[in-house]
């Protein structure tokens, strides 16, 4: 089987699921006739016709209100963001109404809003934000990143089967640049668990989404220096996988936190505080954050290039670690 | 703050205006044949500047604005507060047994609510109390126009809505003391409840406009599900600025989903005039920029409130699309129980006042010979026997257990959640297309 890109297994995953469950339906900004901007839904509405492929005016409130009402009626919509910056303007609707339906009036809201999301494209400050944190903040929901092909596709399945709702933050830098086989059967991947990406016994990166293969090229690097970096993918953000975080610490005594979104109230804050509550005495070192900058996202290559981490910030920071 | 000195509004001239295009609703011609009988016997039917249908039998006499006087700022009422209360519209639909049964649940919203004061009062009531005096046409005979199978979507000052819909009193009086057997279990107050499975009704939230989405969400939900339902939505004179009410309820008109939009004009919003909160005259208007039909009524007149919303209804079960009714009326009392409403200037209080919305029905119900005095009063001794019960039933329930706070924040995944109306139904897939990679991908290969 040829190997898939990250976009395609996201679509394959969406189409495979509308196939085996007729509840499914997609609705978002140019889903239908066009396919959606990044073409993730391209032919869907030939395939399931406009009623299950809904395009709507230019309106994020109303794709996550109308696709919350529509899960009250036991349907699983799938509502699409073009881009998540555009979250914001939904903002209310999922942290008020839709987080607090089950806990609040027992109503369960079993959907998915999805986009793309992070920078490296030079999107600029509206297209490339990573604003995930606001909702792993927000108990009721579940938080998705996913950093490869094979998770993008079972992850997507196991959010559109979940009883709740569900954030999928897709990372348009990875949408075509990463690809790898599938398995050819019906698969999903658990939401809430890690994975370790690549093992090694120096020191945990815990990461996720695109910054995976920063730590990759900063492990390969490393590795010929005798320095082992342990990769793991949290692909869950809500709720974080703690086992995971623990065992990983547990191992090499030596964590980095990496992630491209900003660092002051990004999720390497909560990832030091669980290794604190739970694998304090593990540490030979502090527990290090390497992140973007507590700055907006900058249009100008070499703004953007200042901004996000760096495979030499990792380098470097492993480095100095080992000499701790 | 400068303001440009308006004149009162003389009231419009009543003019007959047979079809108008802006309201397709009466163009059907089921319905129109349907009510044709007591037609006949209608007050003619007005029409705003902008071509609304205004139902009601008197325009606002006067109008407030704000001004800087005697160095200080307050609202200034201008015209005439002491018009002659009109007689109520007939009901092109109502029967006798309809009526009365409003007027009792219209009495028990207000007892229920008297009953929650003088709980307030003595301390039973936790936090903010909401109450909704002078609104109990609006409310009441909104949702009696409702089907068992349609929804409601209903804000804080709606109590009467959800005893409509089916709720026990002591349910909203157990949601305000915070006891364990309300049906929020205690984590929320007030109306902030709901029921999926039965009811059908959309617990609301704080933020106003921010359910009239959910609404649409709802009916295009049934909608797939091959069934036309009305999901019957409120917003006030104030909520209405907000942005989620036009997204909301713009993507129902743009899908034609059977949402019908009360706009309860009840003149302010906590302490602001409408004046201040937007600059058309009438809420129906924004009608026409949606592309719904829309309608001003008398918002403490029950006929006419049921009446609108009856149409709405049925153009939702059509499948014909949403609908937007402005009904104009006044919030009797100050925001919360805190708020005396003291910037309310009183002879606009009067004004309302004489202009009640149970004492209207019930001089029409004396007038129409369907009930006389002593029947009222006994209706309202036997709503007080019952308000008095639910009251002694809220008291008894219990308070939540601790170790409730934190759970339900997620669903289960191994209890299936089934559909409410059937299988999805869709008309023009193509099941046999195979999947395969977008051309366009290979672009970026």
């Amino acid at each position: 089987m040829a190997p898939v890109t990250y976009l395609e297994a996201i679509r394959q995953g969406i189409w495979e699921e509308m196939e085996r469950d007729s509840r499914v339906f997609v609705m978002g900004e140019d889903v239908g006739a066009y396919g959606g901007a990044f073409k993730v839904t391209e032919g869907f509405v030939h395939k399931f016709g406009m009623e299950r492929v809904i395009d709507t005016p230019i309106s994020e409130m109303a794709i996550a209100s109308a696709a919350y009402g529509a899960s009250l009626t036991g349907l699983r919509p799938v509502g699409e963001f073009q881009f998540m910056d555009f979250i914001s303007s939904a903002h209310s609707q999922i942290v008020q109404m839709l987080a607090k339906s089950n806990w609040r009036w027992g109503a369960p809201a079993p959907l998915v809003l999805r986009g793309p999301s992070g920078g490296g494209v030079s999107g600029g400050p509206f297209h490339s934000q990573n604003p995930e944190m606001f909702y792993v903040h927000t108990p009721g929901l579940k938080v998705i990143a996913p950093a490869t092909a094979r998770d993008a596709k079972g992850l997507i399945k196991s959010a559109i089967r979940d009883n709740n709702p569900v954030l999928f933050f897709e990372h348009k830098f990875l949408y075509r640049r990463v690809k790898e086989e599938l398995p050819e059967e019906d698969y999903t991947v658990e939401i809430g668990k890690a994975r370790v990406h690549r093992e090694g016994r120096h020191i945990s990166v815990i990461t996720y989404a695109s910054m995976v293969y920063v730590a990759q090229e900063a492990a390969e690097i490393l590795e010929k220096e005798g320095i082992e970096l342990e990769i793991l993918d949290l692909r869950t953000l809500l709720p974080l996988d703690r086992d995971a975080i623990r065992r990983t610490v547990e191992k090499t005594n030596h964590v980095i936190v990496l992630h491209e979104d900003t660092k002051t109230g990004g999720i390497a804050g909560e990832v030091a505080a669980i290794i604190n509550e739970e694998a304090f005495d593990s540490l030979d070192a502090p527990i290090v954050r390497i992140t973007s900058m507590d700055a907006p996202v900058p249009f100008s290559p070499p703004l953007e290039r200042a901004f996000l981490p760096k495979v030499e910030d990792v380098v470097r920071e492993a480095r100095r670690l080992m000499k701790y | 703050m400068a303001t440009s000195k308006i004149e009162a509004p003389s009231p419009a001239p009543i003019e007959s205006k047979p079809k108008s295009a802006l309201n397709p609703q009466s163009a059907n011609e089921a319905e129109a044949t349907a009510a044709a009988g007591k037609e006949a016997s209608q007050p003619p039917v007005g029409t705003n500047p902008h071509g609304i249908p205004d139902w009601r039998l008197e325009q606002s006499p006067f109008h407030i604005e704000s001004e800087w006087a005697n160095g200080e700022y307050r609202y200034k009422v201008t015209g005439d507060t002491n018009t002659p209360v009109p007689p109520m519209r007939p009901s092109k639909y109502l029967t006798k047994e309809q009526s009365i049964e409003m007027l009792r649940y219209m009495i028990i919203n207000r007892r229920m609510e008297a009953t929650l004061e003088s709980m307030y009062k003595q301390s039973q009531v936790i936090g903010g109390l909401y109450l909704s005096l002078g609104q109990e046409a609006c409310s009441v005979a909104s949702a009696y126009a409702l089907d068992k199978d349609d929804w409601l979507g209903p804000m804080i000052r709606n109590q009467g809505s959800m005893i409509v819909k089916g709720y026990q009193p002591s349910a909203t009086m157990m949601q305000y003391m915070g006891k364990g057997a309300s049906p929020t279990k205690g984590r929320d107050s007030g109306s902030h409840y709901g029921d999926l499975k039965k009811l059908n009704v959309v617990a609301p939230i704080s933020h106003l406009g921010d359910s009239i989405g959910v609404l649409a969400g709802v009916a295009l939900g049934a909608r797939l599900q091959g069934k036309n339902i009305a999901c019957l939505a409120y917003i006030g004179d104030g909520g209405q600025s907000t942005g989620p009410t036009y997204e909301g309820f713009n993507f129902a008109a743009v899908q034609r989903l059977g949402v019908v939009l009360v706009v309860e004009h009840n003149s302010w919003a906590y302490s602001t005039p409408v004046e201040l909160q937007f600059a058309c005259k009438d809420l129906a208007d924004r009608a026409i920029g949606y592309g719904v039909p829309g309608v001003i009524v008398d918002g403490t007149d029950a006929n006419q409130v049921y009446d609108a919303t009856h149409e709405a209804v049925a153009r939702a079960h059509r499948g014909e699309g949403a609908s937007i009714i402005e009904a104009k009326l006044m919030r009797m009392k100050g925001h919360a129980m805190h708020d005396p409403a003291q910037y309310i200037p009183m002879a606009v209080k009067e004004y309302w006042k004489r202009r009640d919305p149970i004492a209207r029905m019930e001089q029409y119900l004396k007038e129409t010979d369907w009930m006389n005095e002593g029947q009222i009063a006994e209706m309202h001794a036997e709503v007080e026997r019952f308000i008095d019960e639910e009251r002694a039933v809220a008291e008894a329930a219990p308070m939540p257990e601790p170790e409730e706070a934190g759970t339900d924040v997620y669903f289960d995944n191994a209890t299936d959640i089934p559909v409410k109306y059937g299988e999805v139904r869709v008309k023009h897939a193509n099941p046999n297309r195979k999947l395969t990679e977008p051309s366009v991908h290979a672009h970026y290969k």
